[in-house]
């Protein structure tokens, strides 16, 4: 334990799940190291031997499988579970059943035969470039691992009953190893890998877990080390300073008497219109990443969607998705939203969001740099692709394109000529979208905010991103622990380049929303509602609190 | 020998649940049942084959049904396609 003192704070930054916060040690369960000790390298035997021990094998897995199904069902929900019916049927699966045969009788032990197996049926899944299921690769592999650990023996993987609560570290997680997790010994869990999308992912968030996946690997030294783990905004910290500590769990108590506050009273409040005692009607919408939080969103009241951030469909691919990939997407959201207003922002890589293929320059100071619309308007073919997406799916929906990072009308100009052109082009090929999709933009930048009477007559909408409006406007960094404080105090000033946009937005007869964390901020409600802000989008979990502000407010 | 088509409706094509969903419902018709995509063709109760058939959103796939109550269950899983995956359509010729 001695050691861990001489090792370094570190700051992570991973994909948020469920929203929460939590603080308390890393422990790290690393399968490899676990495997080792496990590993016996089979000598097949004669095949008939080794196929009836692989048929045991596979029984076994599929009682653990129909146990998870049970105790998922039970946790968790009825349709989260449906993925260890899944689990079941491939368990059974002909196709499956005889590739392993197959390599039994080619003289394989049981273990390499699904080892084999297992690697094809991924190679063809991973082949037909289907985001959806290439992510069941994840599916096959968590069988695999049942069906190896029921090959050797071994048993499923928990937290010992005299562990102390600790924020579990590992590789990636399988469906089934986060089903199992003792919640009381688990205050939440990090993963190298992992996808948004993954059905990990989904369980954690239905769990309620406050989770990081695809955070990159983590120096096995840290075990043991205290971190704090915010879910909301992805990050960990390791190994923090005290003031960094005494910040985050002032935080998170007060979170604490938020979620106490509401309770069960305001959910009678859920499908009413948000108004104020003077009767101005604040329309309350979602900030969400991608389909997945659709129902979050919706059973929370969200009136509709006023950021879909649309990075997640880039991450973790190995080149630029396809028109037709964002399409379903986006097609799967304006379903989803049954006619309600969905807003997307179009893609904003560069600065803290780096993908690897995009191919960026290092930059020195990247929050200043080149990312969002600079790199969309300097490939327009990328552009391009993302906005005849968007228009296609807006025939199966209400949506609204939302330019990030806007400084000038020019940028504004260009966007649009690129965004009619698409028009023209799915007309000549005859593909249905909405002709009259409304087209608005970000305002993150001071110069946005200053321009807003210029701007304001070429979009339909203002959306405030106050986050990056904020660091930009007060040059301090909100991420960190230490200007958390000073960024606290001073609102003022973006508060007043809000009132100057709301006014210009408002004379042109446009609509005008606050989609930062500062939306969610209960102490500027009335603020935002005397200057006559039409709409308030934040996460799924603030909106509820956020109705019951807006019924005080004059 | 019962043939039609259906055109997959779920955003998100025949992904693990509706494929799940589909081979679970054929394994209880008792009929050989067929489903092809352009040049794929998969066996509609083995869960591997249909997903690996890759049909997405949009995609039409071609259904065949063969066995002693052919009829009745090309009927039943038309209906099933219909209300689950997609839209149905008259049998091509």
């Amino acid at each position: 334990m001695d050691a861990q003192i001489a090792l370094p704070r570190l700051l992570l930054q991973g994909i948020g799940i469920s929203k929460s916060k939590t603080a308390g040690p890393l422990r790290f369960f690393l399968p490899k190291e676990q495997a080792q000790g496990q590993k016996r390298v089979a000598s097949a035997s004669d095949p008939s031997s080794e196929w009836k021990r692989l048929q045991a094998a596979l029984e076994e897995a599929q009682r653990r499988s129909d146990a998870l199904l049970l105790q998922a069902r039970e946790r968790v929900g009825e349709q989260e579970a449906e993925i260890f019916r899944i689990h079941g049927m491939l368990l059974s699966d002909e196709d499956l059943l005889d590739a392993m045969r197959r390599e039994i009788e080619r003289g394989l032990a049981a273990e390499e035969a699904l080892q084999s197996a297992i690697r094809d049926f991924s190679i063809l899944l991973r082949q037909l470039e289907d985001p959806y299921l290439s992510a069941r690769v994840a599916d096959l592999e968590d069988i695999a691992e049942q069906v190896r650990s029921a090959l050797c023996g071994t048993a499923e993987y928990t937290l010992s009953a005299d562990t102390p609560p600790c924020i579990l570290v590992a590789d990636d997680l399988s469906p089934s190893q986060t089903v199992l997790l003792d919640r009381s010994k688990l205050l939440g869990f990090v993963t190298f890998r992992g996808s948004a999308n993954s059905h990990t992912a989904i369980l954690a968030r239905a769990m309620g877990i406050p989770a990081l996946v695809g955070i990159g690997r983590i120096d096995p030294r840290y075990d043991g080390a205290f971190a704090l783990l915010n879910a909301a905004t992805g990050s960990l910290s390791i190994c923090p300073a005290e003031e960094e500590k005494h910040i985050f769990f002032k935080a998170q108590e007060q979170e604490r008497q938020i979620t106490r506050d509401t309770g069960d009273s305001l959910r009678r409040l859920l499908h009413q219109p948000a108004l104020t005692a003077s009767g101005h009607r604040i329309l309350l919408y979602a900030n969400i990443g991608d389909a997945s939080e659709v129902d979050a969103a919706l059973s929370e009241g969200a009136e509709g969607i006023g950021l879909l951030r649309s990075e997640f469909l880039y991450l973790g691919l190995q080149g630029y998705p396809s028109e037709e990939t964002l399409f379903q997407a986006y097609a799967e959201v304006a379903t989803r939203m049954q006619g309600k207003r969905t807003v997307i922002r179009t893609l904003d890589v560069g600065a803290d969001k780096q993908i690897p293929y995009f191919g960026l320059p290092r930059e020195e100071n990247p929050a200043l740099g080149f990312r969002a619309i600079r790199v969309c308007l300097a490939r327009p073919a990328l552009f391009k692709t993302q906005l005849r997406a968007i228009l296609r799916a807006s025939a199966g929906g209400r949506l609204a394109v939302m330019l990030p990072f806007v400084i000038s009308p020019e940028e504004v100009a260009q966007s649009r000529q690129l965004l009619e052109e698409c028009k023209r082009e799915l007309e000549a090929e005859g593909k249905p979208f909405d002709g009259g999709i409304e087209f608005g933009i970000m305002i993150e930048t001071p110069a946005a905010a200053i321009l807003s009477r210029e701007l304001a007559g070429t979009v339909d909408f203002f959306s405030i991103g106050t986050n990056d409006l904020l660091q930009y406007t007060l040059a301090a960094d909100r991420q960190n622990p230490l200007l958390a404080e000073l960024c606290d105090r001073n609102t003022e000033p973006i508060l007043r380049l809000i009132e100057m946009s709301a006014k210009a937005i408002h004379e042109a007869g446009g609509w005008i929303g606050i989609c930062g964390e500062m939306a969610a901020d209960l102490r500027l409600t009335q603020r935002f509602a005397d200057l006559g802000i039409d709409e308030l989008s934040a996460s799924p979990p603030a909106l509820l609190a956020l109705r019951a502000k807006i019924a005080e407010c004059r | 020998m019962k043939q039609f088509c259906f055109t997959v409706r779920d955003p998100n094509g025949i992904h693990a649940r509706p494929a799940g969903a589909l081979s679970a419902f054929v394994k209880g018709l008792g009929c050989e049942v067929r489903i092809r995509n352009g040049e794929k063709e998969a066996d509609a109760k083995r869960l591997l084959s249909v997903m690996a058939l890759g049909a997405r959103c949009g995609t039409m796939l071609t259904v065949t049904v063969s066995g002693d109550e052919e009829e009745k269950a090309s009927h039943a899983l038309q209906e099933f396609c219909e209300q689950q995956l997609g839209q149905t359509e008259a049998p091509e010729d």
